[in-house]
């Protein structure tokens, strides 16, 4: 899965004690989303579905949205991504891959990378700052089971 | 745009800990030897003092030397491979250790960088430093470091 000319892609593997279907539901399951993430993950997660990232105030704003390219439980998850705002702009839509494999005797390699992203972009700067703490969030939230307030 | 002339990885995870654990987990063999395949570092851990890590058949891993040292802050290493020829070729890469308190975690950030393009020292590391990283995590906040971490593997 490459970039396109022109557009910057960010890549974050990491590695948690889990199995494959726990850090599977850990990323689409909204009651999951909302304690590690602090939004929903909304959708239904078949191809072509829309998906949102919806806030847990109350207000089911959306700060992020986007569709399913492919979905493959618990091991590989494509969505598109975007700012509600920016959606219907294809050069703000970027993409974000999900792979999830077994590695040794108890645990899970998790890459994510995000890719067709605008250089230099308000997302591009978001996204590299927000992986890292999601992802750590997530870790430890499945390690550990006590979320990590954002 | 990126450097051409140069290669860097940076990684930054953020662990439930206090800066005081981190820094003593990066620095001393009982807790390496459990995150880092089984390596301890041999180091008297001011600037300028020599600096490397041991495999534990006796081989050196890497060598270098202090360049800075913050306590429960910032570190700064030399870093050369020296038991893989092609990467020992490379010469001397920069290892720069950030620890930023944030609430009740701390912001580790690792950066490994050499002035050259397209390092295989680099691309080596690349693939290293998450799985050590996550394995420090998970040592820290559960008490258990991954499994596949616990030793130094076979054959290499």
């Amino acid at each position: 899965m490459g970039s396109a000319a022109g557009k910057a892609s960010f890549v974050y593997v990491t590695y948690i004690r889990a199995t494959p279907e726990k850090v599977w539901n850990a990323l689409t399951d909204p009651e999951a989303t909302q304690l590690y993430w602090g939004h929903r993950n909304v959708s239904d997660w078949a191809v072509g579905a829309s998906w949102q990232h919806q806030r847990c105030d109350g207000s089911n704003v959306a700060d992020i949205v986007g569709s399913v390219v492919e979905s493959v439980p618990p091991r590989r998850l494509v969505i598109t991504w975007a700012s509600p705002g920016e959606a219907a702009d294809p050069a703000k839509v970027s993409r974000v891959l999900f792979e999830i494999e077994p590695h040794k005797e108890d645990s899970v390699r998790l890459t994510v990378t995000h890719d067709e992203l605008e250089p230099g972009s308000g997302m591009e700067r978001g996204i590299t700052r927000g992986w890292p703490l999601v992802l750590s969030a997530l870790k430890s939230w499945l390690e550990t089971g006590k979320a990590v307030p954002l | 745009m990126s450097d051409p002339t140069r290669s860097s990885f940076v990684y930054v995870t953020y662990i439930r800990t206090t800066p005081e654990k981190l820094w003593r987990a990066l620095i001393e063999p009982e807790f390496t030897r459990q995150f880092w395949a089984g390596t301890a570092q041999e180091c008297d851990w001011k600037a300028g003092a020599p600096w490397r890590i041991m495999i534990p058949d006796g081989r050196v891993g890497d060598s270098g030397e202090v360049l800075e040292i913050e306590p429960n802050r910032r570190l700064v290493l030399s870093w050369r491979n020296e038991f893989k020829p092609e990467l020992r070729a490379e010469g001397h890469s920069r290892l720069t250790y950030l620890l930023e308190p944030q609430g009740d975690m701390v912001k580790l950030t690792v950066t490994h960088e050499i002035e050259r393009p397209r390092s295989k020292l680099i691309e080596a590391v690349s693939g290293g430093w998450p799985l050590i990283l996550a394995s420090l995590k998970s040592l820290l906040e559960t008490g258990q470091s991954l499994e596949a971490t616990r030793r130094w593997p076979e054959g290499v």
